[in-house]
Parts: structure tokens; C-alpha cells; sequence
């Protein structure tokens, strides 16, 4: 049987390596651009009860019982970047002549066992569970207090914006108020009727009549 | 992207065969972000060895005057757009019939079946007179039938 269609590969998450580096970045390329490494297993989580902006404890390593707050989530490996803590040293720009300067580069945690988020109410870590509110919002609740703990504002922010409400309108962005504003007029007419009458066209012939056999 | 010497780069055109177009796609310096045309649509037919051009194929793209146009292409993020309903021909036949008929039921000018005894402008539309009012555009974009090679053998006559 002649095979019409080419055998084409689907590209699989397992096919690419997820690093701390994002993926659209010529590091993440460099790491990716030999054999396609093994495969590494993470944890599904089903509702993701970590944010940026969060205060969570660190349960392992250097900085055990340690609080900070979290900077940066990769869903993709079930990490967080806590800013501060679980931090090595490295160096940068170093070359045959200049020793390069020392950084600290912070590590990730993972979030199912390594980082537990902790309730503002006794600064103490707490499992949490999402629960809908009477208004209907869907909050979390921390199991142990009962306390319900919000997401941070932080986790809101984007490149383009901190709040939605101060994002700066650009050029080429339609305003708001413009955006918002219903001027649909419903009209017994055809999208083409509806053409001709905004140009002004106007038609006295009428069409011959037409049959189908 | 950076900074490139733009005459140096290839942007290429609508020319070459699909073979070749489809090779430059996969070209390790091809650049995404200037499309490749594969599929270009026809602009008449094949008539033994020649090529005629219908000039009624050939795409007319009018763009209207866009100064002091409020729309842009993007969107605020700060708009808060509403979810609208999906406008279907009930909705059209609501607005434009049913404040009448409520009107009318309420004042008792409807006759004994129902029909309206002052008949507004829309009320008063015959249907072939809507059908009629419909093809006068002349448009038969959706009407006709684009004629096939073999039924134009008549207009060589005319040539």
C-alpha cells in the first residue's frame, strides 16, 4: 500500500530537557541541541497552590526552616526559585586574565516535598485545598487554620503590566473605553445589502429569475 | 532579532515552485517571521496549453480610509471585554419585529389571524420582495457558480 502522507514525528515534552532556562532562550537551545536526553519523571499535580509573591518554608537542604518568597515558577518541572535561599556560588565573565566576579545563583525546589507554603496567620507551614467562597471565588483554604490564604498580587504581573488597570496603552492598542462600547446595530439587511447602503450604492434593476433544474 | 543588513537577506516573492518554496522553509537561515506563500490561489484556468486569466479572480483587496480611526490593531489589557451572546436570526427577528407585535397585541390592531392591521415597513416585506432586495447587489459570490473551463468554450467565439 502506497503510504501518501510522510511519517511525521510528533514532537514530545520527553524530547526536550525543561531547565531553569525558558525555553524560546539560546541556553535552553545549546541544551537541547543533541540526542534527546532520558526522560525525567515529575509528579502530576492536579491544582498548582503555588505563586509568585508566596512565602514558603524550605523543608531540605542548607536553608532548612528558613522563610522567603517565591520569585519564579517553572509548572514544567514542579520547581520554584525562592529568592534568597538554597543559593550557590558561581562566577561570571570569566576569562585567561580576570578571575570573574562571584554571584549566587539560587537553586529550585521542588514544590510537592521540598517547599511548603505557610499560613500568614501563625507564619507555620499548612497544606492547602481549594475551596469556592458564597461569591463563588475559588480561594485558598489552608487545612490545618481553616484561614483562607490569597494569591499574591505578584502572581498577576506580567512583562507588559504590574495590575492590569496601569498597564500603559501603546500605540498600537485600541482604547478601552472604545474597545468596550457596543455599536452593532442589528438591520434586516445582507451582509452585502449592508455594504452597498454604507457606500451609498443605490440599485433600481432587479435581477432576472433564476432556475434550478 | 537584531541588527541586520536587510539587502543581504533573501526575502524572496511569490515566484518558484512549491518544491522550492518548501526547501527554503526548511532552510537552517530561513526567517519565520517572513512568511513563505505556498498556496496561491488561482487567478483564471487552463485551457489546453495556455493559461487565461479570468480578470474577476484576480483578488481586489480595498482597504478603507483608516485616518482618525479609532480601532487599532491590538487590544488594551485594561478593556474588560464582555462575553456577548451569539446573534442568531432570532435575535435579528426580536429586534427588528417584536416591540411591534407587543405594541400592537396591547392596543388590539391585530385582525383575527394575527396579522398586523398598520403593518410597519418590515412587517409588510413580501418574501420575494426580501429575495429580490437580497440579489439586487449583485453579488454571486454565494448565488452562482464559478463557470468551469469547459462551459467558458463558448466565449472563444466572442474572441
Amino acid at each position: 500500500m502506497i503510504q501518501y502522507l510522510p511519517y511525521q514525528r510528533k514532537r514530545r515534552t520527553q524530547d526536550f530537557r525543561f531547565t531553569t532556562n525558558r525555553p524560546w532562550t539560546q541556553e535552553f537551545k545549546r541544551e537541547n541541541e543533541g540526542l534527546p536526553r532520558s526522560e525525567v519523571f515529575i509528579e502530576p499535580i492536579k491544582d498548582w497552590s503555588i505563586f509568585r509573591g508566596d512565602r514558603v518554608e524550605i523543608l531540605v537542604g542548607r536553608d532548612k526552616g528558613k522563610h522567603g518568597i517565591v520569585s519564579q515558577i517553572f509548572e514544567e518541572r514542579n520547581w520554584v526559585i525562592v529568592n534568597g535561599m538554597n543559593w550557590y556560588y558561581r562566577r561570571i565573565g570569566e576569562s585567561d586574565d580576570y578571575p570573574g566576579t562571584i554571584i549566587r545563583q539560587e537553586l529550585p525546589l521542588l514544590v510537592t516535598t521540598e517547599v511548603s507554603l505557610v499560613d500568614p496567620s501563625d507564619n507555620k507551614i499548612t497544606k492547602v485545598v481549594w475551596r469556592y467562597t458564597e461569591d463563588g471565588e475559588k480561594v485558598r483554604v489552608s487545612s490545618r487554620t481553616g484561614r483562607i490564604i490569597p494569591v499574591p498580587a505578584a502572581a498577576n504581573e506580567t512583562y507588559d503590566y504590574k495590575v492590569k488597570s496601569a498597564y500603559l496603552e501603546g500605540d498600537k492598542d485600541t482604547k478601552s473605553d472604545v474597545v468596550e462600547k457596543v455599536t452593532f446595530q442589528p438591520e434586516l439587511k445582507t451582509f452585502d445589502m449592508d455594504v452597498m447602503k454604507s457606500m451609498g450604492i443605490e440599485e433600481d434593476r432587479t435581477p432576472k429569475k433564476s432556475y434550478w433544474y | 532579532m537584531g541588527k541586520k543588513n536587510f539587502r543581504s537577506i533573501f526575502i524572496g516573492n511569490k515566484r518558484g515552485s512549491r518544491i522550492y518554496k518548501e526547501t527554503r522553509i526548511k532552510d537552517p537561515d530561513y526567517i519565520s517571521d517572513i512568511p513563505v506563500y505556498t498556496d496561491v490561489k488561482p487567478i483564471g484556468y487552463r485551457y489546453g496549453k495556455e493559461y487565461r486569466v479570468i480578470p474577476e479572480m484576480i483578488p481586489d483587496i480595498i482597504v478603507p480610509d483608516l485616518t482618525d480611526c479609532p480601532l487599532k490593531p491590538y487590544v488594551s489589557y485594561r478593556a474588560n471585554v464582555a462575553v456577548q451572546e451569539e446573534f442568531t436570526a432570532k435575535t435579528l427577528f426580536s429586534f427588528v419585529y417584536e416591540e411591534k407585535i407587543k405594541k400592537d397585541f396591547a392596543n388590539q390592531k391585530l385582525d383575527a389571524s394575527s396579522l398586523p392591521l398598520e403593518p410597519s415597513d418590515a412587517e409588510s416585506l413580501s418574501s420575494e420582495t426580501a429575495y429580490l432586495e437580497a440579489r439586487k447587489t449583485g453579488s454571486d459570490i454565494f448565488s452562482e457558480r464559478i463557470p468551469r473551463h469547459w462551459e467558458c468554450l463558448e466565449l472563444k467565439s466572442d474572441k
